[in-house]
């Protein structure tokens, strides 16, 4: 069955609070979910809070967390966007290592799963690079855009159930920017390996991945799209 | 602690190359229920008050007794590819999956049988 409640050592308690400076201005209270695997074990001391982030300007994906209840990335969601308190948390239903810091070994394996990257036999002409039309080129423009922060997968009822199996909306959208690639050689091999009832058809078109995309990206779409081409080949 | 690399994980037993025919059917059965419940409240609302022989004899008629069989055939169909799907979303351990949806399956093949031979006892007259 889904796992509908936190293991006894995350269900979230009060915590620490630590009150604003004297003379501090525009005052905004952070309500931070905390997570350290030894507590209860050693002492609490004050320690650092825990958290991935890199670029600070949306390209990396590495800040991803949920903030005021929705998965986004930390270095572009302002302050002022949140009426109240702001509630952070890890990305949901994930294995957490420490404080913000999901473990994404599957989803990355996940995207490694796709083969994400281009695949030919046809041999590249010597002199210049694969040609593509300006056309062909944009369609796979946006889907490239993706940068893997896994806010989508994250935030898929169907990926929290059987992430064990289902591929989620990040490794699918991916898989969609190969398939539609002009130059790539594998589209039928591509299909085959997603033709299964959990690895794409766990997708109901629920759409959050779509509203949590901090890129404004569209997987659900993408699947859509990879479902209609595997029936455009059966009719 | 699995020692298997997270990739073997992923890939698993491979793809099962199959699940659209499930998608395809599930789209198709649920227009077929659309027309077909048009039709059926479409019959019953120029019904209203009419006797229980007139119904009857309604239903004799090859074309309702048809359409009825396939109602009832098309909504069995369509609640077992439904309820897949939810049990497939919700029911994760593999063993109690696999019996869940047997017993489904079981259940609605035996609902769509009897409604099957209701409406031809009444299409071939032995209900009176």
């Amino acid at each position: 069955m889904p796992q509908f409640k936190l293991p006894e050592n995350s269900r979230v308690q009060p915590g620490k609070t630590h009150p604003a400076p004297a003379g501090a201005r525009d005052v905004r209270t952070f309500k931070v979910y905390r997570f350290d695997p030894d507590s209860g074990e050693k002492n609490e001391v004050d320690s650092t809070l825990t958290f991935r982030r890199s670029c600070r300007e949306g390209i990396c994906g590495s800040c991803a967390m949920n903030i005021d209840g929705v998965n986004t990335l930390a270095c572009i969601k302002a302050t002022s966007e949140i009426r109240g308190d702001v509630k952070i948390y890890p990305l949901p239903h994930m294995p957490v290592i420490k404080d913000l810091v999901p473990d994404l070994t599957n989803f990355y394996a996940q995207y490694a799963s796709v083969k994400p990257w281009l695949q030919t036999r046809t041999p590249a002409p010597p002199d210049r690079e694969r040609l593509q039309s300006k056309d062909d080129q944009e369609k796979i423009d946006r889907p490239s855009a993706c940068i893997l922060c896994a806010c989508c997968s994250t935030s898929c009822p169907s990926y929290w159930w059987n992430s064990d199996r289902y591929l989620g909306p990040a490794a699918l959208l991916a898989a969609y920017r190969w398939i539609i690639d002009t130059r790539d050689e594998a589209t039928g091999e591509r299909l085959d390996d997603l033709e299964d009832p959990f690895r794409l058809y766990r997708c109901h078109t629920i759409m959050n991945c779509a509203q949590a995309c901090p890129k404004d990206l569209n997987p659900a779409k993408a699947i859509a799209e990879i479902k209609k081409m595997i029936a455009e080949r059966q009719h | 602690m699995s020692l298997k690399s997270p990739l073997r994980r992923v890939t698993y037993l491979g793809s099962a190359k199959g699940g659209s025919g499930h998608w395809f059917a599930q789209r198709m059965s649920a227009v077929a229920l659309v027309l077909l419940g048009l039709w059926l409240v479409a019959a019953l609302a120029t019904m209203g008050g009419a006797s229980h022989a007139n119904v009857v004899a309604w239903l004799s008629s090859p074309v309702a007794a048809a359409f009825a069989v396939l109602l009832v055939l098309v909504a069995a169909w369509h609640a077992v590819l439904g309820l897949q799907v939810v049990i497939e979303d919700y029911v994760g351990a593999k063993g109690q999956r696999l019996a869940v949806l047997i017993v489904v399956k079981f259940v609605f093949a035996v609902a769509a049988v009897i409604g099957v031979l209701a409406v031809l006892r009444i299409a071939f007259g032995v209900a009176a």
